[in-house]
């Protein structure tokens, strides 16, 4: 949408440099039609208005993002406490100290959840991007090499999409233990399936294409044809879908966390809530601070990942 | 169609056994020995260990005990757990039937509500109650379930103090009767409406989009400019044609039933399964774990089947597509 009005703008400024200065008939027809600087930039102005509104899934979700990372690059500067600091203030509800209050061991809840945040982020992106790595790979070669390949890798897609995944990781935490890097592998490597089956999808439809004939002519290899050609070409849906898979990952990590089974050295909303748990009666907001963090995550990155869809097929705009 | 059902079948049956095959190597190559653990915390002697570890065939090759494994599942037998030595079998069937009581109950309110919602908000596209519905779902996609429970406990049991906290039964009174059936409906409020809120955005989505596609299709147009009333069009035949997805959807939804609502279980202390898994990965027990990603693997092949028929069943035009 920007991209082809940017080109109109761009024209518009080469189309003025080219004709002051020629022949004064030019300069006239220009003068008449207004100064075309202004008319592009106002044009320009106009396009990213219009792209805004058609796109405000997006455009929220990016707004959204950008509170999140500057939350999370600034919680050493803003957040009033050390996160893991005790103190003789256990459940002390929101007030001057402590603006959302204390958990059960005196720690300032807003703290953990500026420091949480950074968390969240780390295990959502690292977990989505590996999903995305292996979901590619895999389904790019199903869907380009076709045949027995196919088969072979599209059935074993299938059979790993059956797998019911939260439990499969809840037993792998809870039996090799909770540190956050092998929460993160362990999400990401059973939440691919989304990724391949798009991925292969997309192989399918753009290995008929002229392009990818062509280079099949000239002789180029598979895996150039895969790297260069193929996932270049696809890859938007499948981010799409790993911006819903951060959602995932997210929930995933705290859902952990809520039972027990995160990383006990770090600080995550998850844990937050897990604490809280107990205090539920006597102080509601440990859980109820905690757990809007998360909502607020999760939906940011909904919005994205809806967006991108919306913007990849517009037709979607008028189901969704 | 008889061969697209029989590759599906394959599909499955390696599903099954790949889940047989991670989940044996896991819980086998996973820390913590299930023998010690076995003979109690109270200095177990090195004899106690030792008879242990044969008795359960601990102490064999990983790849003998598969098999011995494979050998016993043929012939029906889950193993016995570890921690009271009852068949696996039979203590699943005893959590399923409260699982399935509290979320076949909550997938039924939120199947009839997410339904209606879609349908009535697909006759006026975007006006302000299909936008309001649209916010909502949203929202509700970003809860965490145990978050949800939480906060639901905190208002209506905490605050307003109408309902009971968690549990499944008031212990303290000994109901009989009628009164019994009461009480555990005044437990199960809480847990079923968090987890009918949850599925309620999934039913909402998938109705309102099947029925605004139905409403496009071309034999709508025919029916209305034929002078059928729109109320009976939308009764009699978009109705009708729009439900098949939702259908679909509840089969896939019932599949995994036990795992999607095993936090919120645990949440309110509902003796289901998932408050039985958290108990059996803190104790090791390993037979009952596997035990139940086996069952919960294989119905959820099983349901992937049973999807695919009814489609063909319901949709005959799907059938012809997977012939050609």
């Amino acid at each position: 949408m920007t991209r082809s009005n940017d080109k109109i703008a761009k024209l518009n400024e080469n189309r003025h440099l080219k004709l002051s200065g020629k022949s004064p008939e030019k300069r006239e027809r220009f003068l008449r039609h207004g100064r075309p600087h202004a008319h592009a930039h106002g044009a320009r102005r106009k396009a990213v208005k219009l792209f805004i509104r058609r796109n405000s899934r997006l455009c929220t979700g990016l707004g959204m993002l950008m509170v999140l990372l500057f939350i999370a690059a600034t919680a050493g500067v803003f957040s009033p406490y050390d996160p893991q600091a005790l103190s003789h203030d256990m459940v002390a509800p929101p007030g001057a100290a402590h603006p959302l209050g204390t958990d059960g061991l005196g720690r300032d809840v807003l703290s953990i959840i500026l420091h949480g945040s950074r968390i969240s982020l780390l295990v959502g992106f690292t977990a989505a991007v590996i999903s995305a790595i292996v979901g590619t790979l895999l389904g790019v070669t199903a869907g380009y090499w076709g045949g027995r390949v196919d088969a072979l890798v599209g059935e074993f897609i299938n059979a790993f999409m059956m797998m019911p995944t939260f439990f499969l990781i809840l037993i792998v935490i809870a039996l090799f233990g909770s540190g956050i890097g092998k929460v993160m592998i362990v999400i990401g490597l059973t939440g691919w399936t989304g990724n391949a089956k798009v991925m292969r999808a997309q192989a399918m439809s753009l290995r008929n294409r002229t392009f990818v004939k062509a280079a099949q002519a000239i002789g180029e290899s598979r895996g150039r044809i895969m790297f260069a050609h193929i996932i270049p070409n696809g890859i938007m849906p499948v981010i799409a879908n790993t911006a819903m898979g951060v959602c995932t990952a997210i929930m995933t990590e705290s859902s952990l966390s809520f039972l027990g089974l995160g990383d006990p050295n770090v600080v995550s909303w998850g844990q937050l809530i897990y604490n809280g748990k107990a205090y539920i009666t006597n102080g509601w907001w440990i859980c109820v601070y905690g757990g809007l963090a998360i909502v607020f995550t999760v939906i940011t990155f909904y919005l994205i990942g809806d967006g991108i869809n919306i913007l990849l097929n517009p037709k979607l705009r008028n189901v969704m | 169609m008889r061969r697209y059902l029989g590759k599906r079948t394959i599909t499955a049956i390696i599903s099954v056994l790949l889940v047989l095959v991670i989940n044996f190597t896991i819980i086998r190559l996973a820390p913590g020995d299930p023998a010690r653990l076995l003979v109690g915390t109270e200095a177990p002697s090195a004899e106690q260990v030792e008879l242990i570890t044969k008795k359960y065939g601990l102490d064999k090759p990983v790849y003998v005990q598969f098999l011995k494994y494979l050998g016993n599942l043929v012939r029906g037998d889950l193993g016995s757990s570890y921690y009271t030595n009852e068949p696996v079998a039979k203590l699943i069937g005893e959590k399923l039937g409260y699982t399935a009581l509290l979320t076949l109950t909550a997938l039924l309110i939120a199947v009839l509500l997410g339904t209606w919602a879609g349908i009535s908000c697909a006759r006026h596209i975007g006006g302000g109650l299909d936008n309001f519905v649209g916010s909502i779902t949203y929202v509700i996609d970003g809860f965490p379930s145990f978050w949800l429970g939480l906060m639901l406990m905190l208002v209506f049991a905490s605050v307003l103090g109408i309902l009971p906290y968690s549990g499944i039964m008031n212990i303290r009174e000994n109901y009989t009767g009628f009164r019994r059936v009461l009480d555990i409906a005044e437990h199960m409020v809480l847990p079923v409406a968090t987890l009918a809120i949850l599925h309620f955005p999934y039913y909402f989505r998938i109705s309102r989009a099947a029925m605004i596609q139905t409403l496009g299709e071309e034999y709508m147009t025919t029916l209305w400019v034929a002078g059928m009333p729109k109320r009976r069009i939308f009764r009699k035949y978009a109705f009708r044609n729009a439900i098949l997805p939702t259908v679909t959807a509840v089969s896939i939804h019932m599949a995994y039933i036990v795992t999607g609502s095993a936090l919120v279980e645990i949440v309110f202390g509902w003796p289901g399964m998932g408050s039985y898994v958290m108990q059996s990965i803190s104790r090791r027990d390993y037979p009952v774990l596997m035990g139940i990603y086996l069952m919960l693997s294989v119905s959820v092949a099983v349901m992937m089947i049973v999807i695919d028929v009814l489609y063909a069943v319901l949709d005959p035009r799907i059938s012809h597509a997977t012939r050609n």
